[in-house]
């Protein structure tokens, strides 16, 4: 959205708001029986890690309290934290990674603090805007027979080969942010200067489709429909590894792009003691390793040992470095006047 | 029910009221929201919802030729598929009225397949169907005839989803009306020497007009609010309102662009409505006691219809047949299919763990209640409503009243994502209400203007000779009520229940907005996994649902007649 001087005066008195939490923090109350958390989260293999793996040790360590969990996609969820603002039915929502950055910016949520003890673990870019619980980075994916070489650059894309096979991500979402993001970056520009990313995908047109969805895709691959596109690798792999072994997860030379879920607390909430303990649950060893051994989402900690068999499908120690993270207030801003010009250039 | 309307002037008001009074407490306020939001200048979320009115979306909207282009196009698509659904539609309603009545449950549930299955599971019925190595292709290749590539992510294959899915809305709406035609009307137009394809043209066609009237302002006002199964078959090729409020409204947090939108489509849509109803009063002018013209089919069309006829009418009702069915084999394949996701295509083991989910899973089990009660509740509140409603349309009508219905079938014309949006900023009101309560009133509202329509066309149908026939015999008004109307009513009112019933138990859009820890609904569980990766879980739902209504319809084939009593 683009913020006009009057929401930037809103916005600082958000950030009013939020700074006392700094200092008032010790005196939250301690959980008590009856008190009860509400989590907003994805349906599926997410809600079934945490109730396993946060829920049962959080109901061990505080007897007598309830998690609720409220289910759905992001986009449900964020509109109705703006419009709950600063008295929230939620406890705890979790967003995307430059969602959860504008959430605080616009007072919905809470900054990170080191009442959560495993903040202290955290790789730095997922201390941003929340915390971030699982790093699930965006690459390109392809079918390897019709590939007449292993895909190493985003420039790859730009192969003849590939011409009409492409399902290019739809913009916006964090697939199509990435590919609209990395596609300006590899030819010059940046998210100050996406035209040049417009241009160079719009170079790629006709495209076979334009996907929605990891599942959607998975559909045209499945169909024939579509060859390469750019996809989240972590659950991708599921895909491949389940269904269709010709699938392959490229690792390019410039990085992939991050994405990353992230805990955030909620501006106002009566159980902040209670949230943050859920977050540090969350970041624990056996819900990362959930994460990482069920859907290939990668640790956000640095104090894990993996297994040695499961280190080569995930982003771990040098490769989060690799990441390539962009300026998200920027990508915010314009998100409105990109996504109208997605429409109109790519999709339409 | 008695007396004239010249005799009871105040009885059509006093039938309007429930209804009118039900969607100004729960939809007017929702609905003003919207309307305020529209005339915002810019989006600030957190702003008051009361700000000086600009027109400034509106002036964005008509100076922006792909909006303009974006808004064409969803109404011609949902012209599109208003034919297709009555082409296909048509015939199965015809067949479905001959079936001998001990078939007829299980026609039904045939016929309801599309709305017991997760738009997912049938999205994914046509993107088989129409895929490069397809089932068309495949059929295209057995003939020697070479594959079209390009079938799908088009308008059409967009159109031909939303009709698999709006069918049984017309059907239904065409079945009470056409079983409702006499037989000897029948037999009179045979004496006359039509066969029995003419006759469908020249007698059975004009009489269930209303019927028709009501299910195409219901499926025309569906498909140009669609956005799902638009985002999954027209993969972003294809652009409907629907999807663009969506984006606006969630992803680019603009609800007055959003709010502005669905008000732009919710006029020129009502505008689509009222030109039907003026269409079909001036098309059923002996409604009216009007003298009809007389029609005549010239000769030369009588006997191209004798001729190829039977043949299309046979094909076009094993198409629909077979659209219909295509989801009923993919979930019952899907659910033993021992896969990690719904949208796989191949079997590769069968496995019965994802009933086993759902069954004892505990927390499919708690959806599926809530959304049962919620379902059953949200039907009887909203036939209780719609009933008088109807009589009101029907033979009490009152100056004003076709502006009141008009306001009455507002919540089909608006895209739901703009409902959830201007309860949005009613949450705090509506999470003080318990939440089956507040969630009940807004289902009411998202179903009564099906209710009202098709239950409008079967009062319109009722014999009044026989409640003449009562009165003359002595029959008190609630008497007459009782046992001559409601049995009269009884297919109507059943096609009602179980749309009314249905709609609610599927209904995601605006719940996944107003959801609570509590109250999490079946769909939004499935809508929420969907966010994340789709598992069989869902075909197993949707086996669960499809065997459940087979029965359900059975047992309801012993208490109630599923056809009128003069019908046979």
């Amino acid at each position: 959205m683009t913020i006009t001087r009057r929401q930037t005066g809103r916005l600082l008195l958000g950030a009013g708001l939020a700074a006392p939490l700094h200092f008032t923090r010790t005196a939250h109350a301690q959980p008590k029986a009856g008190d009860e958390l509400v989590v907003g989260i994805w349906g599926g293999a997410q809600e079934r890690i945490v109730r396993e793996h946060v829920e049962k040790a959080l109901l061990a360590k505080y007897p007598g309290v309830k998690i609720s969990y409220v289910l759905g996609g992001t986009p449900e969820r964020r509109a109705r934290a703006y419009a709950e603002r600063g008295r929230p039915s939620f406890d705890l929502i979790y967003l995307n990674i430059f969602e959860s950055r504008q959430a605080v910016k616009d007072g919905v949520t809470q900054a990170p603090t080191d009442a959560v003890p495993q903040f202290a673990n955290l790789y730095d870019v997922a201390k941003l805007g929340g915390y971030g619980v699982a790093f699930n980075p965006v690459t390109i994916v392809y079918d390897k027979r019709k590939a007449s070489k292993p895909v190493t650059s985003w420039q790859d894309l730009w192969n003849p080969e590939w011409r009409g096979r492409i399902a290019w991500p739809s913009y916006p979402g964090a697939q199509g942010t990435a590919g609209l993001l990395m596609a300006a970056k590899i030819f010059g520009g940046s998210e100050n200067a996406i035209d040049i990313g417009f241009r160079k995908i719009r170079e790629l047109k006709p495209f076979a489709a334009i996907q929605g969805s990891q599942d959607q895709l998975y559909g045209m691959f499945d169909q024939g429909v579509a060859d390469i596109s750019v996809e989240f690798g972590s659950f991708t792999r599921s895909y491949a590894e389940s269904r269709n072994p010709n699938i392959e997860i490229a690792n390019p030379v410039e990085g992939q792009a991050i994405a990353m879920n992230v805990a955030c607390i909620t501006v106002g909430t009566r159980n902040q003691k209670l949230a943050e303990e859920w977050v540090n649950l969350h970041l624990s060893a056996p819900c990362m390793l959930a994460y990482a051994q069920q859907i290939y989402y990668s640790p956000t900690v640095k104090n894990l040992s993996i297994p040695a068999e499961l280190q080569p499908k995930l982003v771990l120690g040098p490769d989060v470095a690799q990441l390539v993270d962009f300026d998200w207030d920027v990508v915010i801003r314009n998100q409105p006047a990109w996504t109208s010009r997605f429409n109109r250039e790519i999709a339409g | 029910m008695t007396g004239t309307p010249e005799q009871r002037p105040f009885f059509g008001p006093i039938l309007a009221f429930p209804v009118t009074f039900w969607l100004l407490l729960t939809f007017a306020a929702p609905f003003a929201v919207l309307t305020l939001l529209s005339l915002h200048e810019y989006p600030d979320p957190f702003g008051p919802v009361l700000q000086a009115p600009s027109t400034a979306q509106f002036t964005a909207i008509f100076g922006d030729e792909f909006l303009v282009r974006v808004i064409i196009e969803t109404l011609l698509l949902g012209a599109g598929v208003t034919a297709l659904t009555v082409v296909l539609g048509y015939p199965l309603a015809l067949w479905l009225v001959r079936l001998p009545l001990k078939w007829r449950p299980l026609a039904f549930a045939v016929i309801l397949i599309p709305l017991l299955t997760n738009v997912v599971v049938r999205s994914l019925g046509i993107v088989l169907l129409l895929a490069p190595d397809g089932l068309i292709n495949q059929a295209l290749g057995l003939v020697g005839i070479p594959p079209f590539r390009q079938m799908l992510y088009t308008h059409g294959a967009v159109a031909l989803a939303l009709a698999q899915v709006f069918m049984p809305f017309m059907v239904l709406a065409l079945y009470d009306v056409l079983q409702g035609t006499s037989p000897r009307v029948h037999e009179a137009a045979e004496s006359l020497g039509a066969s029995r394809i003419v006759r469908v043209f020249l007698v059975d066609l004009p009489l269930s007009l209303p019927g028709l009237r009501a299910g195409i302002i219901i499926v025309f006002l569906m498909a140009s609010t669609a956005y799902v199964s638009a985002t999954l078959l027209g993969g972003k090729k294809v652009w409907t309102t629907g999807m663009l409020v969506w984006q606006e409204a969630l992803q680019n947090l603009n609800a007055p662009m959003a709010a502005a939108l669905s008000l732009v489509m919710t006029v020129a849509s009502t505008l689509f409505a009222l030109a039907v109803i003026w269409i079909t009063r001036h098309l059923t002018p002996w409604r009216s006691a009007s003298p009809s013209g007389f029609r005549r089919l010239p000769g030369w069309i009588i006997c191209l219809l004798d001729l190829f006829g039977p043949t299309i009418g046979k094909l076009l009702l094993m198409c629909s047949l077979l659209l219909l069915l295509l989801p009923l084999v993919l979930v019952v394949i899907q659910s033993f299919n021992d896969v990690p996701q719904a949208t796989v295509a191949g079997f590769r083991a069968f496995t019965l763990k994802w009933y086993e989910r759902v069954l004892f899973g505990g927390a499919y089990a708690a959806s599926f209640w809530i959304s049962v009660q919620l379902a059953a509740a949200t039907a009887v509140v909203a036939i209780s409503l719609a009933l008088p409603a109807a009589f009101a349309l029907a033979r009490h009508r009152f100056p004003g009243l076709t502006g009141l219905s008009a306001f009455w079938t507002l919540p089909l014309s608006l895209p739901h994502v703009a409902i959830g949006v201007g309860m949005l900023k009613l949450l705090q009101v509506f999470t003080a209400i318990p939440s089956f309560l507040g969630m009940l009133a807004v289902h009411v509202v998202l179903v009564l203007p099906f209710s009202i329509t098709l239950l409008q066309a079967s009062v319109e149908q009722l014999d009044k000779a026989q409640e003449d026939a009562a009165a003359s015999l002595g029959a008190s008004a609630p008497w007459r009520f009782f046992l001559i109307v409601m049995p009269g009513l009884a297919p109507g009112l059943l096609a009602a229940s179980i749309m009314s019933f249905l709609i609610s138990f599927g209904e995601v859009t605006v719940t996944s907005f107003l959801t609570t820890a509590r109250m999490t609904t079946l769909p939004v569980r499935i809508y929420a996994e969907a966010s994340f990766s789709l598992e069989p879980t869902v075909h197993a739902v949707s086996a669960i649902l499809i065997v459940g209504t087979v029965i359900l319809l059975m047992m309801l084939n012993q208490l109630v007649r599923l056809d009128r009593l003069y019908a046979r």
